[in-house]
């Protein structure tokens, strides 16, 4: 389909996006509040911090990083490699080619169609969050929060395509749920998700600068508590983006080339 | 033909299956056993972290800490290999609408259920959770003391039947909630707590933790047993859950049953 | 004639599969060793079809039907020869060749389960660029046609499978597409359903003149809607033609169905001609074409007969007697290489 055509599609195709997850209401909540990580940890560093504050986090900036984090997630989850990981193994891929549409499109407005709804559930924690901890963390000029704006879009598309190229490669292997694991595992610990980037020790640390992990959440979530200047935050947000283009060129070679295999083995 | 026999019988069926049912998927087999000792790796780190910049946390050292990883990890590993592939798969039975032909056989539903599939090369990490131990018992410079592995061995026992219990009473609602695999997942991020010693929690989290969703009885508890800390109190209460839990999962499991084929068409 | 609708020439479709022996010893061996084979799902077909055409594709299963179909739809790539659907390469996947087809498959659906069926002609109106005009009319002609009435606004997970059955066609046409692919249409729905969707099936095809490529196992299916079958048999086309010529060819025998007013032994029915079945009320009885009607005149004289009507073999029997037929050849074709 071409880009105008797409486009001009794009409001009904969020529209039924939406209701079908207000269809499946029950189990966004319970997807949400599967999200208990960031909060044990919440409580893990608080009694770390009980004492004296561990690095510059006291416990006030720990309660805000974390449920900063929680926030984050429900803004920027995908789950397209579940979903491709699915529908090669049933073969209900099939359904999704034989329409004029391209399936990354189709996966790209599923997956964001679920956001509004799990803005809803983040919203309450969002207000927990303000009282508990005052506003002061929160950035301070507009440009920041451009900034941080920006950032979001960046995490999500790195996670929605991180996604993708994983899941695309069960057009080859069947099922890549076992990759997708691993990049989740990885994801935990380097991502700032489960501790914050900035107490790692000096070599772990020089690698997560690099690695496109801590831009699926560390970075957004450090620029919403403030945690970085304007300078560096604008030099971060330019190697996030920078992923973002890494991961939409890999995207595209992968889903073609797989796309080419799917059809030569089995429909 | 005891019963006993009948199923020591069935067991074997089952077991023998599973295996070929793994051995199919030649590529999983290998790579399940390292995704599992992946994620233990990787789920040292955090661990490794915090005592690298706290020497002590809620009354723990590090070598102390790594136990309850360790009994954690061990527990991990009966889960992913023995308890989550079958129970996993009743939800799919139920799904698809084919647990009435598990209904239908002449033997215990929850035995056949619970028996149906196992993965044991997810247990690759049972020699993570003795490393483990290991290097927490090198840190602290001394070994478990006789009296303390035995209570250890006897909270294995426990725990690995409160896992099960508490992996019933999830699956069990399964039978009320359609869709599942969420509640599998939630299972799994609060199963997540129980990785650090239950005083790091502190208030109502705790009380949950100790009661509630006996988390503590799992891996605090042992930790505290290997380290001849425990007191007697939780050692009784480590039974007693246990038991009180697996009493508690059976009887939600059969009304859930019982609700199921009067329900179903 | 004008340009063909569907053209395919020395189609061939092949996989690599790895044999999977059984038993434990076998099973851990293939975790080191495995042994490819080339499974020929369709070796070499071709045939034309004509615009409006009602064509079924008929054959045992695993024959190879299933595969062509993808092949013409674009789902997968043929391993050599060419295709062709209304001048596109189905395997190019253009918007415009997929905006002309429709696949349906009986047991595989399109209808969004948790919502209903008007939310995903919404949808389909939405990917296709349908015209709002057009697309009422169309969404109006499919539930009369169909007789959905107020179904399309209920859930999909809340239908019976027959009415699920009928908004999965109604959402396969809101583009009115020109060449439809039905993949086992019927599948699983009772009697009646079966007729509603074969007459509105076929009223469509006449209506509108769009192509039609069938595949069932419900003869019936094949009987109602298809002027022309096409018989694939082990990924090799075995027949081209009209189906009753077909069953002349296969079974080129007529059954005589009598109503007698009294029990006959079956030694007199026998000599009349082959019993297929006898009971209290009746005999059914096999009969060579030539010799209809000596037999029909001596039944008549000799037997107390209350009715007589003369028909054609059941067509599930031609069929299963072809694909045997086939099969037995191949057989020996097997046994003396």
């Amino acid at each position: 389909m071409s880009a105008r055509s797409t486009f001009r599609a794009l409001p009904t195709l969020f529209r039924i996006g939406f209701a079908e997850m207000v269809a499946y209401r029950a189990e966004m909540l319970v997807w949400v509040l599967a999200t208990t990580m960031p909060l044990i940890m919440l409580a893990l560093w608080s009694t770390v911090a009980r004492d004296a504050p561990v690095g510059r986090f006291d416990q006030q900036d720990f309660v805000a990083y974390f449920l900063a984090t929680f926030i984050v997630r429900q803004l920027t989850g995908a789950w397209v490699a579940w979903q491709l990981s699915f529908e090669v193994r049933t073969g209900t891929l099939s359904m999704r080619l034989l329409r004029p549409l391209h399936p990354m499109v189709s996966y790209a407005v599923e997956n964001l169609a679920a956001i509004p709804l799990r803005l809803i559930i983040a919203l309450p924690v969002a207000v927990v969050a303000l009282l508990l901890v005052g506003s002061e963390r929160l950035p301070k000029s507009a440009l920041l929060w451009v900034v941080f704006l920006l950032s979001l879009l960046g995490s999500w598309l790195i996670t929605f395509l991180a996604n993708s190229a994983i899941g695309t490669l069960a057009l080859w292997t069947g099922s890549s749920i076992k990759v997708m694991d691993v990049w989740l595992a990885l994801f935990m610990v380097l991502s700032g998700y489960l501790i914050p980037v900035e107490l790692f020790p000096p070599v772990v640390r020089s690698a997560v600068e690099v690695l496109p992990f801590r831009y699926q959440i560390g970075f957004p979530v450090e620029v919403l508590t403030s945690a970085h200047d304007t300078r560096t935050a604008l030099i971060l947000l330019a190697r996030q983006w920078t992923w973002v283009a890494i991961s939409f060129f890999l995207v595209g070679v992968l889903w073609r080339r797989g796309l080419r295999r799917f059809a030569a083995y089995g429909g | 033909m005891s019963t006993l026999g009948r199923y020591w019988r069935l067991l074997r069926v089952q077991v023998r299956s599973s295996v070929l049912l793994g051995l199919q998927y030649r590529a999983d087999f290998a790579l399940d056993g390292l995704v599992s000792l992946f994620w233990t790796l990787t789920a040292v780190i955090p661990l490794f972290t915090v005592f690298h910049l706290r020497g002590t946390v809620a009354g723990w050292t590090f070598g102390e800490a790594l136990l309850v990883t360790g009994w954690f990890t061990l527990l991990e590993a009966i889960l992913e290999g023995a308890i989550n592939p079958s129970l996993t798969a009743v939800v799919e039975h139920i799904r698809k609408g084919t647990l009435d032909f598990v209904l239908l056989k002449p033997a215990d539903a929850q035995f056949l259920v619970s028996t149906a599939r196992f993965e044991p090369w997810r247990s690759t990490n049972v020699v993570t959770a003795l490393v483990l131990w290991g290097l927490g018992f090198v840190r602290l410079g001394h070994g478990p003391s006789l009296l303390g592995s035995l209570a250890a061995l006897l909270l294995l026992v426990t725990a690995t039947a409160l896992l099960y219990s508490l992996w019933i009473l999830t699956v069990s609602a399964a039978f009320y909630v359609v869709k599942i695999d969420n509640l599998t997942n939630l299972f799994n991020s609060i199963f997540d707590a129980a990785r650090w010693p239950v005083q790091v929690f502190r208030g109502l989290l705790r009380w949950i933790f100790t009661f509630l969703i006996p988390l503590a009885l799992m891996t605090t508890f042992p930790a505290e047993a290997m380290l001849g800390r425990l007191a007697p109190t939780a050692l009784a209460w480590s039974l007693v859950g246990a038991g009180v839990f697996a009493w508690l999962s059976r009887r939600v499991w059969l009304r859930s049953i019982a609700r199921y084929t009067s329900a179903s068409s | 004639m004008n340009e063909p609708m569907v053209s395919v020439r020395s189609l061939r479709k092949h996989y690599t599969v790895h044999k999977r022996p059984p038993g434990l010893k076998a099973a851990f061996a293939s975790l080191f060793r495995r042994v490819p084979t080339v499974v020929k799902a369709v070796d070499g077909i071709s045939f034309e079809i004509g615009p409006g055409e009602r064509v079924g594709f008929l054959g045992p299963n695993g024959a190879g039907k299933t595969t062509t179909l993808k092949v013409l739809s674009g789902l997968l790539y043929p391993s050599s020869g060419e295709v062709r659907v209304d001048r596109h390469l189905p395997q190019k996947r253009e918007d415009a060749f997929l905006k002309k087809i429709t696949l349906v498959m009986g047991q595989k659906q399109q209808l969004l389960w948790d919502l209903p069926p008007s939310e995903t002609f919404a949808l389909n109106r939405a990917i296709y660029e349908v015209p709002v005009p057009q697309f009422r009319q169309t969404v109006a002609e499919l539930t009369e046609l169909l007789e959905l009435g107020d179904l399309v606004s209920k859930p999909t997970r809340t239908l019976s499978l027959g009415e699920r059955m009928k908004c999965e066609l109604a959402a396969a046409l809101i583009h009115r597409p020109t060449v439809l692919f039905l993949d086992e249409p019927t599948i699983g729905l009772d009697v009646s359903m079966q007729v509603t969707i074969r007459s509105f099936i076929k009223a469509y095809n006449e209506r509108t003149g769009a192509t039609l490529i069938l595949t069932s196992h419900y003869m019936d299916d094949v009987a109602a809607l298809t002027q022309r079958v096409i018989v694939i048999d082990k990924g090799v086309l075995s027949y081209d033609g009209a189906l009753d010529e077909l069953a002349r060819r296969v079974r080129p025998e007529k059954r005589l169905v009598l109503q007698l007013d009294s029990p006959v032994d079956r030694a007199t029915l026998e000599a009349l001609g082959r019993v297929v079945s006898v009971d209290a009320a009746g005999a059914v009885l096999q009969v060579p074409q030539e010799s209809v009607a000596p037999v029909v005149s001596r039944a008549l004289a000799t037997l107390p007969v209350g009715d007589l009507t003369v028909e054609n073999a059941p067509l599930e029997e031609v069929m299963s007697e072809l694909f045997s037929r086939s099969r037995a050849e191949r057989a020996e074709v097997e046994d003396a290489a």
